[in-house]
């Protein structure tokens, strides 16, 4: 592990972001009726508010940036090959994918899919070495034998609905 | 005589065997998230919530309050026994209690959190059933002026005067303020930032906003930046105090709890200050062969004070929470949430309409203690075996978590994406240090000081003055100002003197 100096282009960067999400905001608030009422403001009064403060936090916060760097930060940890890219990618896709088949593959399956597709980015961040397809395959089952469980007790016992593969409502 | 009635009655409701399992099981469930690292409280209560849409109010306020202190029990055991903190709360109780493991003295720093954490909350159990019934007696008397400001008390301390920036903190408390923006508008019902969605007009879920910034954002942390982490875990012994030990920690106890109760009670946030309070007082006054062992061998105060101000101060916050709706903490703005589930409002009125409730509640408090010693002094060894679980495992089990939470409570596909949009915000917000907290909890209270601040400006018919105006709501302007202000002027001062 190394730790790393903090960026002021990227700081810079994400003062800007803040300021255009304030922004976004205000030019949302701009479609929110001011009828007011006997409170003299109306429910367009705190939209304005917050896109005022987050325009002027993002000026701050690139001021702040400009200066040399924000004030009193945490260290930044970084492996010393760099952020695992790789891994990030895998747990990414283990959760969209989460998204994008829990409806139609089911919970159970759907979860185990983005157990075995995070444990292996967490395997390879670790730099383990056991970290082919058959632990990954492992992790799978490992997947299953969590998710199941959960499922059950949500839908069977709390009667709280999660997507099943099949009309049984047990899988 | 009230009181004793009404907690009577509270503990004829939570004494019900269904409502002792559900205690239990939310006991035991806190202590297994506070001794894993990487799910707090605050997550665990988020990812519970859907089930609000079926368990009765009752039960689940009883079982998110054994979440909620269980896992200060079990935070201690994992920063006594590994580096890490298992919870933010326990970052004080890893100093000495480490130093205890490493000189082999591992089962006393762990006697004295487990029998500490008990005193302590069963004490500020005992300050919330004389106190709570009070406080909310008095607040009825408080209009929409004096809520606007005590929320705004609130949201300041959370953002700007606890954490490291200001400025960072008040751009954290303002992307919460706009994620509470989306929905309907509390007093016109007119739709707000929704862009058509029918999902947005009751507004962004809290559990996609909790479980996104607190769990996916730290596994993915954790995959990107963490790469091999070192663990040492220290030896176990028994875990037993000595005469000794019992005489240096129950003064140490008694004063943490001094500290920490009234800390929960006001809206100054977290149990960071208490905890560092009480660990300096117990080596200010230590002596002789006690000062020696801090930081050396580690001294036994040094984990009974803090740890004791710690669970003290979670107890007590449920104070403000319960009579003025107020959350100080993640927890008890995720807590805040479930109430709104149920489309309770906690507040002053919560102690006469939902009476069976709240004292059921308090009632829980002492139950779900006693508990909790059983849980963490003879079972100690089981929780020990979580630390033993691989982070891959561990991170990627959290996810299916996340997502039971996440989809659980709408049934859209759609929030998971959405989860893991606020995951990778999360992840942005921790890499350049923005706190967390200040986005739940302005989430949250956003909309409710909202409507408080346009109430008390019809009362005043559209005229501002009406906040400073009324006695009350001017002293709580005055002090927002001095929290706001006292840091910088001593600081100011300070750098002026070494100049």
């Amino acid at each position: 592990m190394i730790t790393q100096r903090h960026s002021p282009a990227r700081q810079t960067f994400l003062g800007a972001a803040v300021a255009v999400v304030g922004l976004a905001i205000g030019w949302g608030a701009t479609s929110i009726s001011s009828e007011a009422g006997y409170a003299g403001v109306g429910p367009n009064f705190l939209p304005w508010v917050v896109a005022l403060a987050l325009v002027c936090c993002g000026i701050g916060l690139i001021r702040a940036a400009r200066a040399g760097g924000y004030a009193d930060m945490d260290d930044l940890t970084t492996p010393a090959a760099g952020p695992y890219w790789r891994g990030f990618a895998w747990m990414s896709a283990g959760l969209l994918l989460n998204a994008l088949l829990i409806t139609h593959i089911g919970f159970i399956v759907s979860c185990a899919l983005c157990f075995a597709c995070a444990a292996r980015g967490l395997r390879g961040a670790e730099q383990q070495t056991a970290r082919g397809w058959a632990v990954t395959l492992r992790d799978a089952f490992s997947g299953v034998a969590i998710s199941a469980p959960v499922f059950w007790l949500f839908t069977q016992f709390l009667a709280i609905s999660l997507p099943a593969l099949t009309q049984s409502g047990w899988l | 005589m009230d009181i004793w009635q009404q907690l009577l009655g509270g503990f004829a409701t939570a004494g019900t065997p269904i409502n002792l399992l559900w205690s239990l099981v939310g006991c035991a469930l806190g202590t297994a998230v506070g001794v894993l690292p990487g799910i707090g409280p605050a997550t665990a209560v988020a990812m519970l919530l859907p089930i609000t849409a079926k368990v009765d109010a009752t039960a689940s306020m009883i079982f998110f309050a054994g979440i909620y202190y269980g896992a200060m029990y079990g935070g201690s055991t994992t920063s006594i026994l590994l580096n890490t903190p298992g919870e933010t709360a326990s970052m004080v109780t890893a100093m000495e209690g480490n130093k205890m493991a490493k000189s082999g003295r591992a089962g006393a720093a762990l006697a004295t959190a487990a029998i500490g954490s008990f005193v302590a909350g069963t004490i500020a159990t005992v300050f919330v059933t004389l106190f709570a019934p009070l406080v909310a007696n008095y607040a009825v008397k408080l209009g929409p002026p004096e809520y606007f400001c005590l929320m705004l008390l609130a949201l300041t301390t959370v953002s700007a005067v606890l954490g490291q920036s200001t400025l960072r903190g008040l751009t954290s408390l303002f992307i919460g303020l706009a994620a509470g923006l989306v929905g309907m508008d509390q007093i016109t019902g007119q739709a707000r930032y929704t862009g058509g969605v029918p999902e947005l007009l009751d507004g962004v879920e809290i559990v996609l906003v909790a479980v996104g910034l607190f769990a996916v954002a730290e596994a993915l942390h954790a995959v990107l930046f963490e790469g091999r982490v070192e663990e040492s875990r220290n030896r176990m012994g028994l875990v037993s105090m000595s005469a000794l030990d019992w005489r240096r920690s129950i003064p140490a106890w008694l004063r943490g709890t001094a500290i920490g109760a009234p800390f929960g009670c006001i809206p100054a946030g977290g149990t960071e200050i208490p905890t560092f309070l009480s660990y300096a007082t117990e080596k200010k006054l230590a002596t002789g062969d006690a000062l020696a062992e801090f930081g050396t061998t580690g001294a036994i105060e040094g984990v009974a004070g803090p740890e004791a101000a710690n669970n003290a101060t979670v107890t007590t916050a449920l104070i403000p929470l319960l009579t003025l709706g107020i959350p100080v903490s993640n927890t008890t703005a995720v807590l805040l949430g479930a109430f709104q589930n149920y489309g309770i409002q906690p507040g002053p009125q919560l102690f006469s309409s939902s009476a069976a409730l709240v004292w059921a509640l308090i009632a829980s408090l002492y139950i779900g203690n006693v508990m909790l010693l059983v849980l963490n002094l003879p079972l100690v060894g089981l929780w020990v075996k979580l630390l033993k679980v691989p982070r891959p495992q561990l991170y990627a089990g959290i996810l299916v978590f996340a997502t039971v939470g996440a989809y659980g409570m709408r049934q859209s596909a759609f929030d998971l994406v959405l989860l893991y949009a606020i995951g990778v915000l999360g992840l942005v917000m921790r890499r350049f240090s923005f706190p967390t907290a200040p986005v739940v909890v302005g989430m949250i209270l956003g909309p409710l000081a909202e409507a408080q601040m346009r109430n008390a400006l019809s009362i005043g018919e559209g005229n501002w003055l009406v906040f400073v105006q009324r006695p009350m709501s001017l002293a709580i302007l005055l002090v927002i100002a001095a929290v706001l202000l006292l840091p910088r002027l001593l600081k100011n001062r300070a750098a002026r003197l070494k100049s």
